[in-house]
């Protein structure tokens, strides 16, 4: 087993390299940006008009579904920028070119999801950022130390459930032929994880809490800043939470990957 | 260590589901428990020694490149040992990896987006290559190939040819004691191919690396292998050099003759015509004889004669009496067809041997 370390500075030499050879395609690079940022903004002004025709939902006030709303897109950029790789990964596996993965002497995981890095997650971030700060002033929430940290916290336990569902979503692919549609339909989820998930029935509100997470993405950690009087005791643990489950995402994933190179070519 | 490689008795097996036809049939398969097991690769064994380059060479489907996954260690072997660099590869994967080096048919491994020196670094940290080593390394590299031009060009805008020669580089950079080519010649065109061979053959011989090479292309075998493997629906036909191939079969020649004045500008279908007359006329003096008949891309008709059983003249004469013919050409039989010979009767070798 290789050192932390290691693997660290091997991921920021190729990230950083990736990252610039995508920047001489300069005209790609700021479409896809710009492409992204739309998307958002205009999720954003379907907000606005929802909220000019009802005050609140479920209790939920406009500024408090805004910071929702950004903080799920902030959560939501490592799994764009580190993790896209996962969507090719049925391709690769299907034409049997996943092999090649398999001759390094380092972590076959790693070596496949380092390869790519999605700069349009950047848009997204800055979206996503903007739209908190926004929501954070508007609802004259208090900037201290301690809100900021558990923002930080809070954000980095959120993306770790979006990542290990759709981990456990790519590697699907390595038990099905046809698996497209399994990540399609996981990545509709997060959709609905900008939405406080008292607005759902009580069946998808277990299903969302205990099955497929997506209540940890942004729901959660957002009741630590906007209401930390009504906080669930769940909450507390979202950050050991996220990091089980992307481990066991994880070992699903190189369980898969063991599995497909036992099949031959 | 006397070998790098070591096989024995080495099994591989696959489960597969028993399809059934029809529509029915794929309703039954989703319940179907019925499997049947496939022997990919039967009883192999080999050993190889340090600084050889083998050709290991079957037709496809022969179970080549599921015995080089087992011998750099992705696949498990069901039964049977394997010891590369005296390590059982797939117990420790990456292990195995530090010491070999890889190019997997038209797959290139190297980062798609970035500049071969970038790609070429990221190796150098990956494989943990010392600064003198790596350095040493490209002199070497700049000595042997044009490679200077290339350092800057991204893998994914080169030439399949630029492609192949970078991964063939990439594979020797951190110096393994083994590299597995897998048709590293293929779709090149005649002077890239050249290139390739001669690099291969240089880096075998500056740092003493064991080559094994499947290929299907009988030039690389020429030009590179001492010594060549031929494995057969999972079975191993023969494990010798190439020489000693060549006098096992040395009663065989080539006869190539000109049925047409221009037989190169006849169509496939009229070529076919041709060899077919010419084989009926064969066959019928000589019916007891064994023949390999085949057509080349100038429209001869080639015979391939043991002459153990009758000889060359004969034939001909034979055939002359019966038909003009306006050119002849004889042939000492070449690898091409020794290895054809070989996959055809495999049992007649076993016989043999």
């Amino acid at each position: 087993m290789k050192r932390l370390g290691f693997y660290i500075s091997i991921y920021r030499k190729i990230i950083i390299q990736d990252i610039k050879s995508k920047m001489s395609y300069r005209s790609d690079f700021i479409i896809s940006m710009i492409g992204m940022i739309l998307t958002d903004v205009s999720e954003l002004l379907a907000f606005y008009i929802m909220f000019l025709n009802f005050p609140s939902v479920c209790g939920w006030s406009y500024h408090e579904m805004l910071f929702l709303y950004g903080f799920s897109l902030v959560a939501l950029t490592p799994l764009q920028c580190l993790f896209d790789n996962n969507w090719h990964l049925r391709h690769y596996v299907y034409d049997g070119e996943f092999i090649k993965y398999c001759f390094r002497p380092i972590n076959v995981f790693f070596y496949y999801i380092s390869e790519d890095f999605d700069t349009k997650g950047l848009g997204q971030f800055f979206v996503g950022m903007g739209t908190i700060v926004y929501a954070w002033y508007k609802l004259d929430l208090p900037v201290t130390f301690v809100n900021i940290a558990a923002l930080i916290v809070a954000l980095f336990a959120a993306s770790l459930f979006m990542v290990a569902i759709m981990n456990i979503a790519a590697a699907s692919c390595f038990f099905l032929t046809n698996s497209g549609y399994i990540m399609v339909t996981m990545n509709k989820f997060r959709d609905y994880a900008k939405y406080p998930v008292t607005i759902f029935p009580i069946f998808f509100r277990i299903i969302f809490t205990f099955i497929i997470p997506i209540a940890f993405i942004a729901y959660f950690p957002s009741l630590v800043i906007l209401r930390p009087a009504e906080i669930p005791f769940l909450t507390w643990f979202s950050p050991v939470y996220g990091i089980i489950f992307f481990y066991i995402s994880y070992r699903i994933w190189m369980w898969g990957a063991s599995k497909y190179s036992g099949t031959g070519s | 260590m006397e070998y790098v490689i070591e096989l024995k008795n080495v099994d591989k097996e696959f489960k597969v589901l028993n399809r059934h036809e029809g529509l029915k049939g794929s309703f039954q398969d989703l319940f179907s428990r019925d499997y049947k097991i496939i022997k990919a690769v039967n009883d192999v064994s080999m050993n190889i020694k340090p600084g050889e380059i083998v050709g290991y060479l079957g037709p496809n489907g022969a179970g080549k490149s599921t015995t080089i996954k087992m011998m750099t260690g992705v696949l498990q072997p069901t039964r049977g040992e394997i010891l590369v660099n005296g390590r059982i590869p797939y117990k420790n994967r990456t292990a195995n990896a530090q010491n070999i080096g890889v190019v997997f048919g038209q797959r290139s491994q190297l980062w798609w987006s970035l500049p071969l020196i970038e790609s070429f670094k990221l190796l150098k940290d990956i494989y943990g290559i010392s600064d003198k080593d790596y350095k040493d390394m490209l002199t070497l590299y700049e000595s042997l190939v044009d490679i200077k031009e290339l350092y800057s060009k991204p893998v994914r805008q080169m030439s399949l040819g630029q492609r192949t020669l970078s991964d063939i580089l990439a594979a020797f950079l951190h110096n393994p004691p083994i590299v597995f080519l897998d048709e590293p010649t293929i779709g090149l065109d005649v002077s890239m191919k050249a290139k390739i061979r001669n690099l291969i053959k240089a880096l075998n011989k500056e740092k003493n690396t064991t080559v094994i090479l499947t290929t299907h292309d009988m030039g690389d075998v020429d030009a590179l292998c001492e010594r060549i493997v031929i494995i057969d629906k999972g079975t191993m036909l023969y494990d010798n050099d190439i020489e000693h191939l060549r006098s096992f079969f040395g009663a065989y020649r080539t006869l190539l003759i000109k049925t047409k004045k221009h037989p190169e500008e006849l169509s496939e279908d009229e070529k076919n015509a041709e060899l077919t007359a010419v084989e009926t006329i064969v066959k019928e003096d000589f019916t007891d004889k064994d023949f390999t008949f085949a057509t080349t891309d100038e429209g001869w008709c080639s015979i391939l004669i043991d002459e153990s059983q009758v000889r060359l003249m004969k034939v001909l004469n034979h055939i002359q009496e019966k038909m003009k013919v306006y050119d002849v050409r004889l042939e000492e039989i070449s690898t091409e067809s020794v290895i054809r010979k070989i996959y055809e009767d495999a049992e007649n070798l076993k016989k043999a041997n």
